[in-house]
């Protein structure tokens, strides 16, 4: 079956809350390290990006895509390190709205 | 296959922002064996001399590391380093113990460029002979200790 697209409008846009200063305007935004797919685009091993392939924080401030860091935690090789600095991996506790308190 | 589509990205990238200075891509026909050329600029001991990296992938890549090595065939020689055995097996933490899978194909390339461009005498690894002779084909089967003192 061949679908034509003839218009289309868009009604709302999301992007991960990476805590980096501002996207840099390359339109492309921030992409995994390990798979190099734009954080908002899914690891290789999903089909739909969101919430079922959400992002993981380092406490050394790096971001992935969980399901890439966990792939690479997995292994000997990975000694358990963080693959920008090699770093021991410590999941961030994520700060979710940080303003909202007890 | 999570390595295809890191490695088109990979391609793309070289295609459209081209490779670094004396790194040229000789054939990547598939994603499966990746072919680069080398030279090290400037003035060092192999100055003039040209060689070649062959890369191999796996489905794993990059969370498991490219089996990289120099070409040893009628056009090619391996570079005369204290780490790379004439066979074309290389040495270095970053293709073992020290990948990280944020390392792409050019990094990799990059950080063997500059190895050689260190290189202030021209010498084979200790054992070089011993070596060659039982090498396995693909150097990731090798347990390389890296320079360590013990025989």
């Amino acid at each position: 079956m061949k679908i034509m697209v003839r218009e289309w409008h868009a009604i709302a846009q999301w992007r991960w809350d990476t805590g980096a200063a501002d996207v840099d305007d390359d339109g492309e935004g921030d992409v995994c390290g390990i798979c190099r797919v734009p954080y908002e685009g899914c690891c290789p091993s999903c089909k739909m990006p969101g919430d079922d392939c959400p992002l993981i924080w380092g406490e050394c401030s790096h971001v992935f895509h969980m399901h890439c860091l966990l792939q690479w935690i997995g292994t000997a090789a990975s000694k358990q390190q963080c693959p920008m600095d090699r770093r021991p991996w410590v999941t961030a506790e994520r700060k979710v709205n940080a303003t909202t308190g007890r | 296959m999570t390595s295809t589509r890191r490695l088109q990205k990979e391609l793309m990238d070289i295609q459209t922002n081209g490779t670094p200075v004396g790194i040229k891509l000789l054939s990547a026909d598939d994603f499966q064996t990746w072919y680069f050329s080398i030279e090290v600029l400037g003035e060092t001991v192999f100055a003039g001399e040209q060689f070649a990296l062959k890369f191999r992938f796996d489905q794993q890549y990059p969370i498991s590391s490219p089996a990289v090595q120099f070409v040893v065939d009628d056009k090619y020689k391996a570079p005369e380093h204290p780490h790379v055995y004439s066979n074309g097996h290389i040495c270095a933490s970053i293709l073992g113990s020290e990948w990280s899978p944020v390392l792409t194909v050019i990094a990799v390339c990059v950080t063997l460029q500059s190895m050689l461009a260190s290189c202030k005498k021209k010498e084979r690894p200790v054992g070089n002979d011993r070596y060659v002779l039982h090498a396995p084909d693909n150097p990731k089967k090798t347990r390389f200790e890296y320079h360590d003192d013990t025989v």
